[in-house]
């Protein structure tokens, strides 16, 4: 029971502190996100084109604020040394909702964002510690910020963090005006609902304005739609609801397996006392005396459980789960308390008492219902009735079917999550180094600037010895890509189009053999793919697949809708390669590589194949290649420099720490599992003491007691497992879509087996035990 | 006529860690084929151990047992079971009938343990049993639908349908009102006068009279080994 409710409170407290507790602000119950859905999928974040934005924004009616943030990266750098860090461009209200006060100096403000106002920022209680050792004369200080001096105004507190962690506030300038629609910024939209008016009501308005854009701006927008959130839903993801219910409904089995448990105890004791509740049944007790006597026993119960459930599930909110946040590669959001709280206190409390009364009124009821005149007369003295033999029964296929099922979720979701795990990319993750570089805006506008800095950082990485070769990609394995709407050459796609939509990556030609992929036919990109020359293409198996079920891809042209106006050429096809965490949707999805020769970007990740493999050698060829960069340029410093196994680990953090409380949910299930079955078929053989002597009286040997009472446990078990599998493999069929979890063949076979194996013990030692008994004690047997 | 069992300083020891308990000491008995004997003594004289160790449901400390010609001290589990199963009717006080199971397939149940017999002549021998107890209008009630009187029938042809060498009946009318103690006592003197060998345990004196033989136990040993006079059977019966 205690491990039930650990769970239990466990899972309420982290629901509640993650995902519906309202903000810690004055109007933090109406606080939104609003964000968009292109084709199916979610964006969430920096998703709204601008020009979109200024369009809802004036015609939204059920928000009080309705407005947009931009988040960038920022390279900050003083005189000797530069440091990238993540910078929020924000309005006056940003700060409004957010019931933000600077530590030091004054907040952002809307005369800061107008045109010739003076480059300001707001910075961090970190940024303020590490970068300046807490100078208290900060204020009014120049920082070069993406190589713009820019004016410190004001500290924020350390405790600040909205809507996630910031380190840098500016002020946010970006508009449509004067920009082609096609080329808008995009921009993150966050609003608070005007009192009374619900997340449906929103929700409402914003679709309708959405298909006005639709309509409006077929070409961009057709694909588009939006939805409210609250920050708290954001941030865990659009995953997140069915992942939670998976949790819930595991949690739920597994107390209603630890309900079943002590019922089945209660339920024991009872008959055990069988002839003392008739007695006094038959001495006028009036029945709801006797049900409150033996409910009082299911009461104590489950008050120490409860008791010891908060203190364990308390303890694991504080010591386990800080560790499990710490190793996230992100900061988890600042709303983020896992921890027993006022709330979880009360939900515990109420947990505790429904769980005593279920666990308590069946057998109570059970125990004081029915003929007592016949439980006086039954001449099996103590041994079960007809009736509780019945219900043992169903209580042991009960035990079966929810372990069963519960087994199945909690596996197949650890299943998942190792071969996500140990899932091909398509690319070598070893021996691979990443880092990511934001070049500032001044001083590389050009294409020209930009590829001349690729070449030169190249050159100069290149040079050391540990390390074989270098590339750069807009997007990593395992990591999202821009996934874009795009049309194919001679294909009308109507007045209201439905574009089909590919991964985008820009590459450098080299990038194949870094990453040790396979060339399936055609080209890779070489010298003939450059600045100046048409635009080419190189693609996956998905693309072609998907595009051009025939496979004559190659010379076959495409363009992205949304961002390009040339056309692609496709000149090759390699293998797939997993962008985003290795769920099927991903895995499914098509590429286009593009030549960042041909488009180079300013943001982009550098690719370096080293051979230093021990933690020493790691380490410093991590420090050399930062100098390296700074060296090529101060004003660019590189950021998240790591093996690409551990960006990739990280990125599954999320997915490994729901995987290790499935695996806590499986190694519960399985305890209680067996601790249920032994513990009811356990019962119901000692109880059936008296009956084996019965039957060994009557000239049974030990063969035929452990048939009769394995038989009888097979009938059971077959029964259970009829129940059991099929709600299982329904449970994991369910997750499967969502790549939460998967089932095969092997678990639908193994859990079956441990479960028929806990069965088959759960009969053989009571029996051995009630058959080392003579014949004539087991008939005596009370 | 032939000895069914030979009894020759049978003794049984109950011990503890620290105490032995001499539940039976020396005791030697013959019963012969088709013989109604009833053991008798005062609670605890060791009468019921008695009836365990004749029915192999409890092994012995010392001395030899004999039934129907073999030697039953050092032999297995196993073959303990089959005998019980050939050679033993048991009717227990508490008639331990299975509640579970219907009148029918308690009767059957000794029946299901032995490999020789077919299901239709499992069959017949549960009609068999069950119409001398005349039970046979009540096969697919369970136990807990009878009254004691019925419910000890239907022990009784549980302990018959298998056509045992002997029935030991423990206490038999002891949970029973005097009419159906009577109806009982009754099946078993028309068994017993149908040639089955029945050795019963009470310490009933008007039940102990209806046996041919009466054995008093004190301090578990055989105090006394006495014929019943006809008048007193009748005395009894009447």
């Amino acid at each position: 029971m205690t491990t039930g409710l650990t769970l239990c409170i466990y899972m309420f407290s982290f629901i509640h502190g993650t995902m519906v507790a309202p903000l810690p602000f004055e109007n933090g119950d109406r606080i939104r996100a609003v964000d968009t859905i292109n084709n199916g999928m979610e964006y969430q974040g920096t998703s709204f084109r601008v020009h979109d934005f200024e369009d809802l924004k004036k015609r939204v009616q059920s928000y009080e604020v309705f407005d947009a943030y931009d988040v960038a990266t920022v390279n900050l750098s003083t005189s000797d040394r530069a440091v990238r860090y993540t910078g929020h461009y924000v309005k006056e209200n940003f700060f409004e909702i957010s019931d933000a006060k600077p530590l030091l100096g004054r907040l952002i403000t809307n005369e800061d964002g107008l045109s010739g106002a003076e480059p300001v920022a707001l910075i961090s209680h970190t940024v303020w510690q590490n970068m300046f050792a807490g100078d208290k004369n900060i204020l009014g200080k120049k920082l070069r910020i993406n190589s713009k001096p820019t004016t410190v105004v004001g500290v924020m507190p350390d405790s600040y963090q909205f809507p996630s962690a910031g380190r840098i506030w500016m002020p946010f300038t970006t508009t449509g005006k004067g920009v082609d629609r096609k080329d808008g910024h995009y921009v993150a939209v966050y609003g608070v609902l005007k009192a009374g008016v619900t997340d449906k009501q929103a929700d409402a308005e914003l679709q309708v304005l959405m298909a006005e854009l639709a309509e409006n701006y077929p070409k961009l927008n057709s694909t588009i739609s939006a939805h409210v959130w609250t920050l708290q839903a954001a941030a865990m993801g659009s995953g997140t609801p069915i992942i939670i219910l998976a949790m819930e409904l595991a949690v739920g089995f597994i107390l209603l397996l630890a309900c079943i448990n002590v019922s089945n105890l209660l339920f024991s004791r009872a008959t055990e006392k069988g002839k003392e509740t008739a007695i006094r049944t038959a001495l006028g007790a009036p029945r709801i005396r006797l049900v409150m006597q033996m409910m009082w026993e299911s009461m104590l119960i489950c008050v120490i459980s409860g008791v010891l459930a908060v203190l364990f599930a308390g303890l694991w909110l504080e010591v386990a789960n800080k560790d499990v946040l710490e190793s996230f590669p992100f900061d988890p959001p600042f709303w983020w308390h896992l921890q027993i709280t006022q709330t979880s206190l009360i939900a515990a409390v109420m947990i505790t008492l429904v769980t005593a009364f279920i666990t308590g009124i069946l057998p109570a009821l059970k125990a004081t219902s029915g003929d007592f005149n016949a439980t006086l007369r039954d001449g099996t003295r103590g041994a079960q009735s007809k009736a509780s033999g019945r219900l043992s029964k169903v209580i042991v296929i009960s035990e079966v079917v929810l372990s069963c099922a519960l087994l199945l979720l909690s596996t197949g979701m650890v299943y998942s999550v190792n071969q996500q795990n140990n899932i091909d990319y398509g690319t070598t993750v070893e021996d691979i180094f990443t880092a990511r570089v934001g070049l500032p805006e001044a001083g590389y506008e050009s294409d020209e600037k930009r590829q001349q800095y690729y070449q030169n950082l190249a050159e100069n990485l290149i040079a050391e010895p540990e390390i074989s070769g270098v590339s750069f990609t807009r997007a990593l394995p395992g990591n999202g890509a821009r996934y874009e709407n795009i049309a194919l050459d001679n294909v009308d796609y109507g007045k209201q189009p439905q574009y089909p939509k590919t991964s985008s990556v820009g590459v450098d030609h080299n990038y194949f053999s870094v990453m040790e992929m396979n060339l399936r036919e055609g080209r890779l990109f070489d010298s003939r793919d450059k600045n100046d020359s048409p635009l080419t293409a190189v693609v996956t198996d998905n693309f072609v697949n998907k595009f051009f079920k025939d496979g004559d891809v190659l010379g076959k042209r495409f363009k992205f809708v949304e961002t390009d106006k040339d056309w692609y050429t496709v000149i090759g096809v390699v293998n797939d390669v997993i962008h985003g965490q290795p769920m099927s949707f991903n895995i499914e999805k098509p590429t286009a590589f593009i030549s960042i020769q041909q488009i180079p970007k300013r943001y982009i990740s550098v690719v370096i194949k080293t051979e230093a493999d021990d933690a020493a050698s790691v380490t410093g060829l991590s420090e050399r290649v930062v100098d390296i960069a700074l060296k090529v340029e101060r004003d660019a410093p590189l950021y998240e420099v790591q093996t690409l196994r551990n960006l990739i680990t990280g990125r599954n953090a999320g997915m490994n720490f729901i995987s290790e409380l499935f695996l806590v949910f499986a190694a519960a299930s399985m305890v209680l599992a067996f601790s249920g079955i032994y513990g009811v078929m356990s019962n119901t053989i000692v109880q059936k003491t008296q009956e084996i002597g019965i039957r060994r009286a009557l000239g049974a040997d030990n063969s035929d007691i452990y048939k009769h009472f394995i038989k009888q446990g097979i009938k059971q078990l077959v029964i259970g497992l009829a129940f059991g599998l099929p709600m299982g493999v329904a449970l994991v069929t369910m997750l499967e879509e969502s790549s939460i979890a998967q089932g095969s063949l092997m678990l639908y076979f193994i859990i079956p087996t441990f479960i028929s194996a806990v069965m088959l013990l759960a009969i053989y030692y009571p029996v051995q035990r009630a058959l080392k008994m003579q014949p004539c004690s087991a008939l005596r047997y009370e | 006529m032939k000895t069914l069992i030979k009894l020759t300083n049978l003794k049984k020891v109950f011990s503890t860690d620290e105490v032995e308990t001499h539940a039976l000491s020396d005791i030697n008995l013959e019963v012969k084929q088709g013989e109604y004997l009833s053991i008798s003594g005062p609670s605890g004289c060791g009468k019921s151990t008695l009836l365990s160790l004749l029915g192999l449901l409890d092994t012995s400390s010392g001395g030899s047992y004999n039934l129907n010609g073999h030697d039953v001290v050092d032999i297995n589990g196993k073959q303990r079971a089959a005998i019980r199963n050939k050679e033993i009717g048991f009717v227990f006080q508490s008639f331990n009938l299975i509640s579970e199971l219907t009148v029918a397939e308690n009767v059957a149940l000794p029946l299901t343990y032995r490999k020789d017999l077919s299901k239709s002549q499992r069959k017949e021998l549960v009609t068999a049993a069950l119409e001398k107890v005349d039970m046979n209008h009540r096969t697919k009630h369970y136990p807990s639908q009878l009254s004691g009187g019925q419910q000890q029938r239907v022990a009784v042809a549980r302990a018959i349908a298998g056509n045992p060498s002997i029935i030991l009946a423990d206490e038999p009318t002891g949970n029973l009102d005097s009419k159906n103690a009577e109806l009982v006592m009754g099946l078993l003197d028309k068994l017993h006068a149908e040639g089955a060998t029945i050795c019963m345990v009470t310490h009933d004196p008007r039940g102990a009279k209806r046996a041919e033989r009466v054995i008093d136990i004190f301090d578990g040993r055989i105090v006394s080994d006495s014929p019943t006079m006809p008048n007193q059977i009748e005395e009894a019966v009447a």
